[in-house]
């Protein structure tokens, strides 16, 4: 059906162009270490801004409730 | 097909027989992307539904931080299965990597195109067919992860969720199914094991890791009285759980087709994992009879409870999973039925004897049937041939897989939990827990038009009772000092 069309040579072409440079190539080797890193940020960053807001509001809920915290049937809808 | 008859008619040319043989090998491989590509369409369906039925299980201050679980398990595994958990599935088949990283004797050539780097695993003109199925198979990770993610709701941690997520739906998970849920995985080929649709390999094993977790985890509070009996917490939308069952269901038809190998071009057209022949309509009978004898046992054995009649048509086609391509849909209905009365009696067993607070039963309806399923092919598909060796199905070759699978799902469950909770990083303060998660996480409730009515819990005996006082009594338990 595309046997006028270059398609071996232009297959090649577009190959390297997605893959910035191919399959195992340098420019993939550096693409794939860097959503590695982002990967690995990413669950490190999960882990320390929850952290962050757990703390907080168990922090607020004894000091505002002093002998506890608040009822759980009667949550105020913000903080 | 249609390529094929066309493409000589514009070029106005007769094509030679070699011109045809190719057109059909690439409408064959196009064929074979198109189907994996709709199975992960309808496989979409299931986490859907998993958010929905979490989120309907949970208590309406839990309701967000419960389906956040389910959204960011995309999030995490998607990732970390393509950066290391399909290189272990192509590389880990005979136990461990080979030297130099060479294929599995199954299948030569797959492990070099499993690495994130490979030609496999980006865009490639000439190859119809990797991408979609590792598309299919990162389906399968999310999955695991939002089995377990039902368990431990209304306690854990998101962050700890995502973190034991990762290691379930990308290491744990698929390197059990290299093992026993591929062509080339040691258990097959020398023992024979088979688990067609995965009711060990991705049900069975979840819920083993989650049971693991759970050891952990402890139960809610207020969810054992002094005396160690169980009270239950009602769900705030039952509705939105039985719905969101249903899509489950809707998803494991792309689920079941997803676990089949098209052979387009050889009789009959359909191989399982293991590449075997079957079709796709003996599977689909099957899991059609298991959903049926799913809902009847569970229905029966929990005295028409919503919620396990539900669960029972889960755990009746967990049950009949792993000998779906050779049951008869009359053993499937019979089996399954077992299988649906089996999740409420397990379920009813881990929590009230164990004292396992597993909050939507996963444990009883993945685990215990997605372990049962593979028992059962012991007995009822013994001598079945399976896998490019054909190792008969024996007794003591799915025995083999149980007892390899156990420890290999428990022990991370267990082990990352328990490094979590020493770091105080597995699960959220009592004050919030008492509170509700999304106040803390998301300050705000989510239906703020809403009224909000005392929250209630169903104390042993039956009785529905304000939950307020219960739930402060144990919460001063669990900060005593000394506990």
């Amino acid at each position: 059906m595309f046997d006028s069309f270059p398609y071996d040579e232009w297959s090649e072409d577009i190959a390297d162009f997605w893959a910035w440079g191919g399959a195992n190539s340098t420019g993939t080797y550096i693409m794939v270490a860097l959503g590695f890193i982002l990967m690995v940020a990413a669950l490190y960053g999960f882990v320390i801004l929850e952290r962050g807001k757990l703390e907080r509001q168990a922090e607020a809920l004894r000091g505002a409730a002093g002998a506890g915290p608040t009822p759980p049937a009667n949550p105020t809808g913000t903080v | 097909m249609i390529s094929s008859i066309v493409s000589p008619l514009l070029a106005g040319t007769e094509p030679t027989i070699q011109e045809l043989a190719d057109q059909v090998k690439l409408d064959s491989q196009v064929l074979t992307e198109q189907f994996y590509f709709y199975t992960v369409v309808v496989m979409w369906l299931i986490h859907v539904g998993f958010m929905a039925y979490e989120g309907g299980v949970a208590r309406r201050k839990n309701l967000m931080s419960t389906a956040m679980k389910n959204i960011l398990t995309i999030a995490v595994v998607t990732p970390s299965f393509y950066y290391f958990g399909w290189y272990v599935y192509g590389c880990f088949e005979e136990g461990w990597p080979k030297s130099g990283h060479a294929s599995p004797d199954a299948l030569p050539g797959f492990c070099g195109l499993t690495a994130p780097w490979s030609a496999g695993l980006g865009p490639n003109l000439q190859d119809h067919v990797s991408l979609v199925f590792f598309l299919a198979f990162l389906l399968f990770s999310w999955t695991t992860g939002s089995i377990m993610s039902g368990a431990l709701i209304e306690r854990v941690r998101l962050s700890a969720y995502l973190l034991l997520t990762v290691v379930l739906g990308s290491f744990v998970w698929i390197l059990d199914a290299a093992w026993g849920w591929s062509s080339g995985g040691w258990l097959v080929t020398r023992f024979g094991f088979h688990d067609a649709i995965a009711s060990l390999v991705v049900h069975g094993v979840a819920g083993a890791f989650a049971f693991g977790v759970l050891l952990n985890l402890g139960p809610r509070i207020g969810k054992y009285d002094a005396s160690g009996r169980a009270r239950s917490f009602r769900p705030h939308n039952l509705h939105m759980t039985l719905m969101g069952l249903m899509l489950i269901f809707t998803g494991f038809y792309g689920f079941y087709a997803a676990c089949l190998v098209i052979q387009s071009t050889a009789f009959p057209g359909w191989l399982n994992i293991y590449l075997s022949p079957t079709t796709l309509g003996a599977i689909a009978m099957v899991i059609t009879f298991g959903f049926a004898g799913g809902f009847t046992g569970g229905w029966f054995a929990s005295k028409g409870d919503p919620f396990w009649t539900l669960s029972g048509g889960l755990a009746g086609v967990i049950a009949v999973s792993a000998g779906a391509d050779v049951y008869h849909p009359s053993l499937a209905y019979l089996l399954s039925a077992s299988g649906g009365m089996l999740a409420v009696w397990a379920g009813g067993w881990i929590e009230r004897t164990l004292r396992v607070d597993d909050a939507v039963g996963a444990v009883a309806v993945h685990g215990v049937c997605g372990f049962y399923g593979v028992f059962l092919v012991g007995i009822f598909a013994g001598g079945y041939p399976t896998g490019i060796n054909n190792v008969p199905v024996s007794f003591g070759g799915q025995l083999m897989g149980m007892l390899a699978f156990l420890p290999l799902a428990f022990l991370p469950g267990y082990g990352v939990s328990w490094l979590l909770k020493k770091a105080n990083l597995l699960r959220v303060p009592p004050e919030v827990e008492l509170e509700g998660i999304d106040l803390a996480e998301f300050q705000q409730d989510f239906y703020p038009e809403f009224e909000r009515v005392p929250e209630v819990i169903v104390t042993p005996d039956g009785r529905a009772v304000e939950a307020g006082p219960i739930l402060l009594e144990d919460y001063r338990a669990v900060i005593r000092p000394g506990r």
